[in-house]
């Protein structure tokens, strides 16, 4: 099946993205029209892809965690840096590895 | 004691508890092999997340600086309107694929690069530096989809990994230790009803060989 992708950002980030192709773009301005939008994206069955910028993620904070543990497996959400490359300083991945593999932290080593 | 843990004892019970009890542990070992697997996987995908990341953040912020560059040439304006006029109807190829009982994405895309002709906006209005940005965009946004199908693969794996701890930690320290309560316990109780009946057969002996 194809898929398309959609974005949630700030202006700059939806401009690239869309020139870039991307179908469905959302300017962030406001929590909850934002937060409607990505219930929108993630219920819809042709997008396999939602990029959020971290700085939206981070203002949706408790529904966009609750959004991600409760969506299916389609669409995949990735967060990404938007144009000042701010990327919260707890990773993510990292804290639920810690949670579910217990106190073990994965460092990779080079080489 | 015997309501306490709901086992009446007879030798029954020990069979179907026995049987219960091998069971329960063969599933635990099996759980246990499972997470084992799991977790060889997600050290794979992990490592594979944390290369793709450096190189797609790297790309986007190279894009980002392109697309800034864009807006301050053209004009905040002209820029929306062009990426308003662009084709916007880049496909990705997800499948599922199984990975020891998970579904997890597969992803096939063969990158977002177009060249400025086929794009859509408008090539008299636009500077080639929109061209610019825009390739760096679409280059960006490959990456980002290798990163999110092994962000996607590595999520379903943990949350596999979680529910495979939880069932091993029930059986391992509730499930297996009751069973092996339970089967003590009838055993226990099995030979004191044997003991029981020892001295009850000698004690009535002992009368009989009075009246005698």
């Amino acid at each position: 099946m194809s898929y398309k992708i959609a974005v949630i950002g700030d202006r700059g980030t939806t401009t690239g993205m869309a020139l870039a192709g991307a179908t469905y773009t959302h300017v962030h301005a406001k929590r909850d029209e934002t937060l409607a939008k990505l219930k929108e994206f993630l219920t819809s069955d042709e997008i396999g892809l939602v990029l959020v910028t971290h700085r939206v993620a981070e203002e949706l904070g408790f529904d966009f965690r609750l959004m991600m543990r409760t969506k299916r497996l389609l669409p995949m959400v990735l967060r990404i840096p938007d144009k000042t490359g701010y990327v919260p300083g707890v990773d993510e991945l990292r804290e639920t590895i810690k949670r579910t593999v217990g106190a073990e932290i994965v460092v990779k080593k080079e080489g | 004691m015997a309501t306490a843990l709901g086992v009446s004892p007879n030798r029954m019970e020990v069979m179907k508890l026995k049987k219960r009890l091998g069971l329960a542990q063969r599933g635990h070992d099996l759980l246990k092999e499972k997470m084992d697997a799991l977790v060889i996987e997600f050290l794979e995908v992990f490592r594979k997340i944390q290369d793709f990341r450096t190189k797609a953040l790297k790309q986007l912020s190279t894009a980002h600086r392109a697309l800034t560059n864009c807006f301050a040439v053209m004009g905040t304006l002209e820029t929306t309107q062009a990426a308003r006029e662009t084709k916007r109807e880049l496909q990705i190829e997800i499948s599922t694929r199984y990975l020891m009982g998970i579904s997890i994405p597969a992803v096939e895309f063969g990158g977002a690069q177009r060249n400025a002709l086929t794009r859509g906006y408008s090539l008299h209005t636009t500077s080639s530096v929109l061209d610019e940005a825009a390739m760096e965009f679409e280059r960006a946004l490959g990456l980002l989809v290798e990163l999110a199908e092994a962000e996607a693969v590595a999520l379903a794996i943990i949350r596999e990994l979680e529910k495979a701890k939880r069932r091993v930690n029930a059986l391992e320290y509730i499930l297996i230790p009751k069973l092996k309560e339970a089967l003590k316990f009838i055993l226990m109780r099995l030979d004191e009803m044997e003991r029981e009946n020892f001295t009850r057969l000698k004690r009535i002996k002992a009368i009989l060989e009075e009246r005698r």
